[in-house]
């Protein structure tokens, strides 16, 4: 983790470099980018959970077009997508402390605090599968590509908030995909 | 709910929607499950070894006994779920015994203290901080002026050798205590060869093997390893086995698994031995011939109640077969006249001609003193020569037989302090206790033998608020200063880095030390083998006596569960059977048949046992395997304190005992005791149906020179003239076969026609299987069974989806007793009974040859239970897991199995989580599943290599190797359902003429 930490720390750097120098090059002022700019408060209105901090899928993901696996890096190796820990989302967030809009100012120096007070963000869970169902999700992403995620959890990078979009906890979802594919629809695949 | 919802506005439905969405605190999911909706909590800074979904496995070292087995400790998200034998290991090479595995529950006993504890004035117990039991320890140590006693249990380690220079420096007085310690075979040794270590037995080398009352399989000594060494000479191979006999009163698992159990008198053993070297040496030439002129078989038989011509050929087998080995020793044959046996087997041993081959010293196990050494200090105790007494690792007021009134003495020190975890018997007598860091939580090692240093390191946070005694020392220290000033390290851990680099001599420490503590220790390459120079000991034979004039000679014997006692407070152990008895969670007593027929008494029933010592009372359990004069009894249980789990149960047999008298090693069966009916009756927790075959072919058998010709078992009945049961006519067989096609024809449609399934069997080969039911705790471990209590018992409840099967062999009519040992699983039939008749389809076949039980579809019909002919489906009655898992054990769940409730069929499933582990890292690297990835939890965990597992599509897998071995066999063969487990007859080195397997077809 360290290591991306440092990485990540390190990318930032030069791109606030490169950034710098661009600007100052082209002499213009970079103009904002389109997000819809809604403020912390707004978030319940938004479809799915509330979050205790407004984290927006749809800018690290739709905007920045980061990787889903770059902060759930255990997706693609084990069966668990495992959440990043603090210290990922400091990697970068470490010097990035202007967010956008001034409600997203508000949710990175929430970010800020609970790094400084050591008290790790409680997110509320939003898709989950009965304990009986063992669902891998590296072999899903081996099997299906780089759509993987998308197939299960709908297109993130347009979501402020992260919804529901199928309801993974339906079999008949499962299934519905296993027969299209052609794959295994033994029981005990995923029970045991 | 749902009123008080709508009196706000908000209907239920409305309520739950929103619940649901927003997941506010702990709300109910829709849909079948029942699962909480969840906080996600993330890690702040992410170990880098810490893989969400991925097991972290850290080497370490098993403290449950002093033999030192490498761990390999499998931990799942920064906590420990499995305990599995480190391969790299020279000790136990992979493998680990129940009590090893145990140590999980251990580690998360619901009964650990939460913190230091002190006693007040009114004798109940405060809560304080860890910073005033320091003080107040220090305080006394330094008020105590030398008048100080230490008993450490713990083995030699780099923490033993700071406890003795610490106590030393403050002038106190320490002695390293262990029950079971094996004080007479030193004391022999010292008469036999001049020095007092043990040596190293290697069962593995020997071809003849004779234990005189040595529970070599069960206590006594290294077991894993042993086990190891005798399944690899024992076990068919290669055309041959050795031949194992044992001479002793009572038939223990050890002798249930020789060929050739000798029944004599407790303490004629010695007699036994003696006229054995008497042959060997006569015929070899012996220096020691002459010595041992006085015992020859004709002289001697006559006390032993075997005949001469017996030993004779016994001692000439022993000799021809090079290399043989003897050994004796072990609680068992720890008689008054213990000294002069091990000293009469150490002499077979030499005349044999197997020092330095099968029976090699230098490499000594390290052992600590007994309960004939220990006494002193208790004696001392009792004069009011010590100030503080401090306790580490060790329950003597439990061990040690209360007639000694070691309590009394105990209580005679004015501060006695305990570092007990958990609150024992001896913790319960002090008055400060500051429980210890678990083996799993704490930087530690052990040497348990020379060349060997086996490391332990941290692999999970305290799971409750211990703090390492290696700390407590240095605190202490720290505070008293003066002649302790010295041990000024920052901490344990350092001082123990510190002595690891004396040891590993890298440039590089760091990185050696990682590899090392990586690989689970220090191990040399190679092993002394020094040769023992001959002493003096001259040869001597007394008859041991024994205290009081009682009927019945009086054998307590050590659990290979409890083992001295501490194994109690674990709900694995004392669920799983004792392996010859198959009673769980309780005590007995055995009494051989003609025995209780002259009593009146029957199982179950009550008995008062009398001795000058003291009385008990326990049931009966009627057991032919003990002599007529002889009543036995196992050790480990009645404890008085030690947890929800020990305390009040069963009997401790040690209240029958007298002390130590003066020989050095306390004698356990030197009592006679008197027996009284005393008309209570007492429900046995037995898990065993009827103890024998009647034909049933379930666990065969054959001697070793038909084995040897490539027999196959039902070749050999009838060569033995045994004829076999002719279970279906010509015309049946047709009509099975043919259905049974249809069947697999059947199962072949629809999806799986075409696809590449791997098939999954097993092979267990029962020349191996000693019985040792370390399989049995691997299952629950892994699987997540849950233990459900003696009153569950009792109605036939628990859940061992893998037992032990253990059958009687003769036994009437002059012919000799003899076990047979399986384990029995799901047999994962082809064409199996339980799938046809599930209504909803939750057992079924799956495309890979499993039988598969869905538990979110079973409902609990049990029609599957009722039409399996191996009984190897098991109910869920209760709610057992609300109830056996009471935290912090729940901590010990494995999280790829589901833990089922209540109404629900379970079973073995070949640990599926396993296979698809396997299949999954298999697709992510884009290959086929080896041979040998696979391994399943019982595979792993036995011993002696019995179990195979493995693809049996794959020609060149070793399943497929083992089932083409001509001994393979499938139970219940009559009734075509077509097991994909294969048994491989078990071998016994008999003649022929001798064979008995009557029962078994």
């Amino acid at each position: 983790m360290r290591q991306r930490f440092l990485v990540g720390v390190g990318t930032l750097m030069m791109v606030a470099a490169a950034l710098v120098i661009v600007s100052r090059q082209s002499g213009a002022q970079q103009p904002t980018t389109g997000a819809p700019a809604v403020a912390a408060i707004d978030s319940s209105s938004l479809k799915g959970p509330r979050q205790p901090i407004f984290f927006r899928h749809d800018i690290h993901v739709g905007q920045k077009q980061m990787a889903c696996q770059y902060c759930h890096y255990s997706a693609g190796v084990s069966n668990e997508p495992g959440i990043p820990s603090m210290q990922t989302c400091m990697g970068c967030h470490y010097l990035m402390v202007n967010g956008s809009t001034p409600a997203n100012v508000v949710e990175i120096k929430k970010l800020k605090t609970a790094w400084n007070t050591r008290k790790p963000v409680e997110w509320v869970r939003v898709h989950m599968v009965a304990r009986h169902v063992h669902f891998p999700h590296s072999v899903h992403l081996k099997g299906l590509g780089p759509q993987a995620c998308a197939t299960c959890h709908g297109n993130v990078a347009r979501m402020p908030q992260v919804y529901k979009v199928n309801n993974v906890n339906n079999m008949g979802f499962c299934i519905s995909c296993h027969l299209e594919r052609k794959v295994s629809r033994d029981c005990t695949v995923c029970h045991y | 709910m749902a009123d008080q919802n709508r009196s706000e506005g908000v209907d239920r439905r409305q309520f739950l929607k929103v619940l649901g969405t927003t997941g506010a605190g702990a709300a109910v999911l829709g849909g079948c499950s029942t699962d909480r909706v969840a906080k996600l909590v993330p890690y702040m800074v992410q170990s880098e070894d810490q893989v969400p979904g991925i097991a972290t496995w850290y080497a370490s070292t098993c403290s449950e006994c002093n033999s030192g087995c490498g761990l390999h400790v499998k931990t799942r998200e920064g906590r420990p779920i499995k305990l599995e034998g480190n391969p790299e290991h020279p000790v136990n090479a992979g493998r680990l015994c129940s009590r090893g595995q145990a140590g999980l529950q251990a580690l998360y006993n619901p009964d650990r203290l939460a913190g230091p504890m002190a006693k007040n004035a009114a004798g109940k117990w405060d809560e304080i901080k860890w910073d005033d039991a320091i003080a107040r320890l220090a305080a006394k140590i330094g008020a105590a002026h030398g008048e100080l006693a230490v008993i450490n249990g713990y083995a030699a380690s780099t923490f033993s050798t700071m406890l003795t220079k610490w106590t030393t420096a403050l002038g106190g007085v320490i002695t390293n205590f262990e029950p079971f310690s094996r004080e007479a075979e030193r004391l022999a040794n010292q008469k036999t060869w001049g020095r007092t270590d043990l040596p190293v037995y290697d069962f593995a080398a020997a071809k003849y093997i004779v234990s005189f009352g040595a529970d070599f399989l069960e206590t006594w000594g290294s077991v894993v390893e042993q086990q190891r060494g005798f399944a690899a000479s024992h076990g068919f191979h290669d055309g041959g086995m050795s031949r194992a006999v044992f001479v002793g009163p009572r038939m223990s698992l050890t002798a249930a698994n020789a060929d050739e159990w000798l029944n004599v008198p407790a303490g004629s053993e010695t007699l036994v031995a003696l006229a054995m070297a008497h042959v060997v040496a006569t015929k070899h030439g012996h220096a020691r011939a002459a010595s041992l002129s006085a015992y020859a078989p004709e002289q001697v038989a006559g006390d032993t109640g075997l005949t001469a011509a017996q030993i004779t050929v016994l001692a000439e087998a022993f000799a021809a077969a090079a290399p043989s080995l003897a050994v004796a020793g072990g609680v068992g044959a720890q008689h008054r006249g213990s000294i002069e046996l091990c000293h009469a087997v150490n002499l077979l041993n030499e005349v044999a001609g197997n020092i330095g081959k099968t029976v090699t010293f230098g490499s000594a196990p390290a052992m600590s003193e007994g309960d004939g050494r220990i006494q002193p200090l208790f004696d001392r105790m009792a004069k009011g020569e010590f100030q503080v007494v401090l306790v580490h690792d060790a329950n003597p007021l439990y061990t040690l037989p209360r007639s000694g009134k070691f309590a009394e003495a105990f209580a005679k020190v004015p501060f006695k302090v305990s570092t007990a975890a958990v609150l024992d018997e001896t913790a319960a007598a002090c008055d400060l206790i500051l429980p210890n860091l678990h083996g799993l939580e704490r930087w530690d090692d052990q040497n348990t033998r020379s060349g060997v240093t086996g490391m332990m390191q941290p692999v999970v946070e305290p799971v409750r608020g211990g703090m390492h005694t290696g700390d407590v020392l240095l605190k202490v220290a720290k505070v008293v200063g003066g002649a302790v000033a010295s041990f000024n390290a920052p901490s344990f851990e350092a001082h123990l880095k510190g002595e690891w680099q004396k040891n590993i001599k890298a440039i590089d420490f760091a990185t050696a030390m990682c590899e090392a503590l990586g690989r689970g220790g220090i191990f040399a390459a190679s092993t002394p083998n020094e040769q023992p120079r001959a002493a003096a000991g001259a040869v001597s034979y007394t008859k041991p006596t024994f205290d009081g004039a009682g009927d019945y000679v009086f054998m307590p014997y050590p659990s290979m569960l409890y083992h001295d006692g501490r194994g109690a407070n674990k709900p694995w152990l004392l669920e799983n059977p004792d392996p010859i008895t198959k009673i769980t969670w309780q005590s007995w007593v055995e009494v051989h048949p003609d025995t209780a027929a002259k009593l009146d008494v029957r199982e179950g029933e009550i008995v008062e046992l009398t001795s000058p010592h003291g009385k008990l009372r326990a049931q009966v359990y009627v057991y032919a395997g003990v002599r007529p004069d002889t009543l036995a009894m196992p050790l480990g249980l009645g404890h008085t304190e030690y947890g929800r789990y020990a305390k009040g149960r069963g009997v401790n047999p040690l209240d029958l005992l007298g002390a130590a008298d003066g020989q050095g090693f306390l004698p356990y069966v030197a009592t006679r005791v008197s027996v009284a009916r005393t008309g209570d009756y007492q429900k046995v927790a037995r898990v065993d149906g009827t103890p024998r075959q009647l034909g049933r072919g379930i666990i065969q058998s054959m001697p070793v020179a038909y084995a040897a010709k490539g027999m196959t078992p039902e070749e050999s009945y009838k060569a033995a003239g045994r004829p076999t049961a002719e279970t279906n006519t010509e015309l049946e067989r047709t009509a099975i076969e043919g259905w049974h096609e249809k069947q697999i024809a059947a199962s072949q449609l629809g999806n799986y026609a075409d696809a590449p399934h791997p098939k999954w069997g097993m092979a267990v080969d029962l020349s191996r299987c000693t019985g040792c039911s370390a399989c049995v705790t691997a299952c629950y471990a892994e699987n997540n069974i849950p233990t459900v209590g003696e009153e569950q018992v009792f109605r036939r409840r628990e859940m061992s989806w893998l037992r032990i099967e253990r059958y009687w062999e003769g036994g009437t009519d002059g012919e000799p007793l003899q076990a047979r040992f399986a384990p029995v699983m799901c047999q994962h039939c082809d064409n199996a009974p339980c799938e046809p008749v599930c209504p909803v389809y939750a057992a079924y076949h799956t495309p890979d040859g499993l039988n598969g039980q869905v538990y979110n579809r079973c409902v609990g019909t049990r029609y599957c239970s009722n039409n399996c002919p191996f009984k190897v489906r098991y109910f869920n009655w209760l709610k057992y897991n609300e109830t056996a898992w009471p935290e912090p054990l729940n901590l010990q769940l494995n999280p790829d199995v589901v833990t089922r409730s209540r109404g629900v069929m379970e079973k073995c499933t070949f640990c599926i989580q396993r296979i698809r582990g396997a299949q999954h890292t298999a697709r992510l690297e884009d290959r086929d599943v080896r041979d040998g990835e696979v391994v399943t939890a019982c595979q792993q965990g036995c011993p002696s290599g019995a179990i195979t597992f493995g693809n049996v599509k794959d020609a060149a897998a070793e399943v497929v190797q083992w089932k083409r071995d001509h001994r393979g066999y499938v139970m219940l063969e009559e009734t075509n359902v077509r097991p994909a487990v294969t048994y491989l007859a078990k071998v016994l080195n008999i003649e022929p003429a001798a064979f008995h397997g009557a029962e078994e077809h």
